[in-house]
């Protein structure tokens, strides 16, 4: 590795940190102004000025802001993000444990949604102008502007209520709760390490509908971004030439436009999948999901700031690493840009 | 294929699969027969530790994984019965209550349990001083005294001297509703002490009692388990396992009902209460609250200071509109400070909308054309809509309110500031079946001073300061003399009643819980104690 090279990657580095410390900053000055108070939160209404005044000083409120920060990142530097007054667990602790609901929900969203997102997009950027082109845009309109909490609710009358098929609140049905000794946290995959095909195949019937739903989201998303990213590709000369050289239609749109477009692709589709694990919330609450989605809110309204600051770096880190991975991804693809 | 195969194929596929489904519909989805389950909002659950816990919910776990020494009957609330305690007894003068602690009870860890116990769960809430220390301090009791105020005098006998006159009923029935007044295994808690915090945060998350369920888990906004002690010294409850779920969407929780996926479910909006009353598989049953919503005005503002804008605004409030439109499944219409179905509580004062009147009276308070003004409420419903029928008939009286809506943290933080206008809220003791319970929480205020911060009692809150009230409120409370008592509490209601309180109630709040037909013996407590011992299904 040559020393630019070094020295670029030191940059990022840098770069990253500053932007989270930022992140976190800014994170908390807004969470000390808001008008939320976690004392009160945790007392109740009526308890009197003395315990009032005991939490704030054990909750470390009494000391002034700068210093309060200080503490915070000195704990941060050691790992810990202090204890959340929404569960008494360690913020850590609850991460790890909401995190992998929210993996799993928005691995199945995004797998979803790239898979039908791409070749419909694909599709329609092949048939520009035709009927085939029409309906993709209506699906992907409609896909994109309906609001996930509705297509959730019609979703949950219509496959659990009515026909049975999908698993309805929660992630797994409460029988099986329990059943399986937590791994990774992704219930998939540890039922099917511990080889418990019964609970892998409920824990699919629940995960599929939310999935299924969060994914119509993407994929309109990504199916509209793959059309224009084809379009332009199918407009130059060097696809002119290929059909020319009598390539056949197929050969010219997968092997020379498609692969051409990955890497935009990735990049819009690693934006999604972020997006897809910090945005479940309303998908989480409509199926009682027990995520980060869910976390977050709940600790934002509680004035939890702890917990709050926790997520906060979370989702930093999650847009941060998806970043730098399209980066690298167009570094390795895209010759240009070396 | 062309596209009308292709259609033809899509719609095939979607009639089997309709088809199939319908038949899937049928072999319906049913909660196992040993088991409960329960979805609610765990959104106001944030520890388990009986010294710390606020809120209903947690009252509601803690009545069925510890025990109580005394409890209420469900179905007439101000009667006493025996809990771990067989007896008590007070003492002539009233200062003294004396406890028979039930021999041969153990704790779900084995342990056994005796008075010493009881006597040093009730000290650890004292010396904590955690939210539920609150109802201990306003009797008296404090970390210094409690060690000699409470004690064991051997394994079975509880002494409680209460440090203050006051009425030695209203301490026993704080023992058989606050969730403070739990019996916890010492050794157990002690056991799992760091820095001397006599097991806080151990509880936080875990319990250690002697209640009919033990706690299997409880993954906050998740899900919490209750496995059946078989050791309860009542007998083994009826259920094997009960699970409650934390749901916070009323269409979920009715669409899992319906599909027989829940038993019980509470927090139900009403448009979904309302269908679930046409299902003949459920039963939607109402539990009374002692707690009342309320129209309250901040005294601090010169405006409400007067007698004449209080009363004014006592006309504009549109009481039958409001419980007859939006307090359906919320509450039950109650004009007075007194919540309803005590011996002392009076018949409804009969106040109604009058923007003559009120108009009048605002004229001679000097504001003929209204004011400008803000109400502070919740977002949620019944909150909300409350606030706009509010708006709504203040206006007819010249005055323009804009509503500001918050969470509970910014509507009653800005309370205990005592800054702001008015305020559409919902709260007053009322936990205690004793009008002092509701006096002392809405009306009575010590010290109206601000440097006095009484954030805990609402008369403050409001500014609402009557030294003859706070007499009356105190002679009644430790007067011995039942009828003379009753009479003293009847005659404070209308001294609030002549001196225009800052808090206007309007409705008593209720609480509706939806239940599957097949549950038994489930009897919704008005002060959160559902006990689920006795709960089974018959199928």
């Amino acid at each position: 590795m040559t020393t630019s090279t070094l020295r670029a990657l030191g940059h990022r580095l840098l770069s990253v940190v500053l932007t989270l410390l930022g992140l976190l900053l800014l994170t908390f000055v807004i969470g000390r102004v808001m008008p939320l108070d976690p004392v009160l939160s945790i007392v109740g209404p009526d308890a009197d000025r003395s315990t009032y005044d005991q939490v704030y000083q054990q909750l470390g409120l009494d000391r002034p802001l700068p210093v309060q920060f200080a503490y915070y990142l000195r704990d941060l530097l050691h790992g810990d993000l202090g204890n959340a007054l929404l569960t008494g667990h360690k913020v850590t602790d609850d991460l790890a444990r909401v995190l992998p609901a929210t993996v799993e929900l928005a691995t199945m969203a995004i797998i979803l949604g790239t898979g039908l997102g791409v070749p419909l997009g694909v599709y329609a950027a092949t048939r520009r102008g035709r009927l085939a082109d029409h309906v993709v845009r209506v699906i992907s309109l409609f896909g994109y502007s309906t609001p996930v909490f509705w297509f959730g609710m019609m979703g949950l009358l219509v496959f659990y209520a009515w026909l049975g098929w999908a698993g309805g609140a929660g992630r797994i049905d409460l029988a099986y709760d329990g059943m399986v000794a937590p791994r990774t946290g992704l219930l998939l995959v540890d039922s099917a390490l511990a080889g418990e095909w019964e609970v892998f195949r409920n824990a699919i019937k629940f995960l599929l509908l939310p999935a299924c739903i969060l994914g119509l989201h993407s994929m309109a998303y990504i199916s509209r971004m793959t059309r224009s990213f084809m379009l332009a590709q199918l407009s130059q000369e060097y696809i002119t030439t290929a059909r020319v050289k009598g390539l056949s239609e197929r050969g010219v749109v997968w092997g020379h436009a498609f692969r051409n477009i990955l890497v935009q692709l990735l990049t819009i589709v690693a934006l999604a999948y972020g997006g897809l694990l910090e945005g479940a919330v309303l998908i989480e609450t409509v199926f009682a999901w027990p995520g980060f989605g869910q976390y977050l809110t709940s600790s934002l309204l509680l004035g939890d700031m702890n917990a709050v600051m926790g997520c906060v770096l979370v989702v930093g880190v999650i847009f941060v690493t998806l970043n730098l991975l399209s980066d690298a991804l167009y570094h390795v693809f895209d010759p240009r840009t070396r | 294929m062309n596209h009308t195969q292709l259609l033809r194929q899509c719609a095939i596929s979607v009639a089997v699969a309709l088809a199939l489904g319908t038949l899937g519909a049928v072999a319906q989805a049913k909660t196992p027969d040993d088991q409960l389950i329960v979805g609610f909002s765990m959104n106001n659950l944030l520890s388990l530790d009986p010294a710390a816990a606020t809120g209903n919910d947690v009252v509601e776990l803690a009545a069925n994984l510890y025990d109580y020494l005394i409890e209420l009957d469900p179905q007439a609330i101000s009667k006493m019965q025996p809990g771990l305690a067989e007896s008590w007894k007070v003492s002539a003068d009233g200062r003294s209550i004396t406890l028979v602690v039930r021999k041969g009870v153990k704790f779900q860890s084995g342990n056994d349990l005796t008075a010493e116990d009881a006597a040093w769960s009730l000290q650890r809430v004292l010396k904590l001083n955690l939210a539920m220390a609150s109802p201990w301090k306003s009797y008296g009791f404090t970390a210094q005294n409690v060690d000699k105020a409470v004690r064991a005098t051997d394994a079975t006998t509880l002494v409680i001297d209460l440090p203050e006159p006051t009425d030695p009923k209203m301490v026993l029935y704080t023992l058989a509703t606050s969730v403070s007044s739990v019996v916890l295994d010492r050794k157990k808690v002690m056991e799992n002490e760091k820095n001397g915090d006599m097991g806080a945060a151990w509880l936080i998350t875990h319990a250690a009692g002697s209640g009919p369920f033990s706690l299997v888990e409880w993954r906050a906004k998740d899900a919490l388990l209750m496995n059946r002690f078989d050791g309860y010294w009542r007998g083994p409850a009826k259920l094997k396992r009960v699970i409650m779920r934390h749901m916070t969407e009323s269409q979920s929780l009715r669409l899992m009902l319906e599909r027989g996926d829940l038993d019980v479910a509470s927090g139900m909006s009403v448009p979904d209460i309302e269908s679930m009353k046409k299902n003949p598989e459920a039963v939607v049953s109402p539990v009374r609250r002692g707690t009342l919503y309320y129209v309250a005005v901040s005294m601090k503002d010169p405006k409400f200071a007067d007698k004449r804008v209080r009363l004014a605004i006592r006309n504009l409030i549109d009481y039958d509109g409001i419980n007859t439109t939006v307090m359906p499944n919320y509450g039950l219409p109650q004009q007075r400070p007194v919540q309803m179905g005590l011996p002392a509580s009076l018949p409804s004062p009969g106040y109604k909308l009058d923007v003559a009147a009120a108009k009048k009276l605002l004229a001679e308070a000097g504001f003929p054309n209204g004011f400008k003004t803000t109400i502070r409420v919740l977002a949620d419903p019944p909150f909300i809509n409350i606030a706009t029928s509010l708006q709504a008939t203040l206006a007819k009286a010249g005055i323009e309110a804009s509503v500001l809506s918050g969470t509970g943290n910014q509507v009653y933080g800005a309370m205990r500031e005592r800054n702001f206008e008015i305020l559409v809220g919902r709260g007053g003791g009322g936990v205690e079946p004793h009008p002092h319970s509701s006096l002392r929480a809405l009306v009575y205020n010590p010290d109206n001073s601000d440097a006095a911060k009484l954030t805990n009692f609402q008369g403050w809150r409001t500014s609402f300061f009557s030294p003859e009230l706070n007499q009356l409120i105190e002679k009644a409370e430790v007067e011995r003399d039942e009828a003379k008592q009753t009479a003293q509490y009847q005659e404070a209601q209308k001294l609030y009643e002549t001196q225009v309180g800052a808090i206007q109630p309007f409705s008593q709040m209720v609480d509706t819980v939806v239940l599957r037909k097949d549950v038994r013996n489930y009897f919704g407590h008005p002060s959160a104690t559902t006990r689920l011992r006795d709960v089974s299904k018959q199928r």
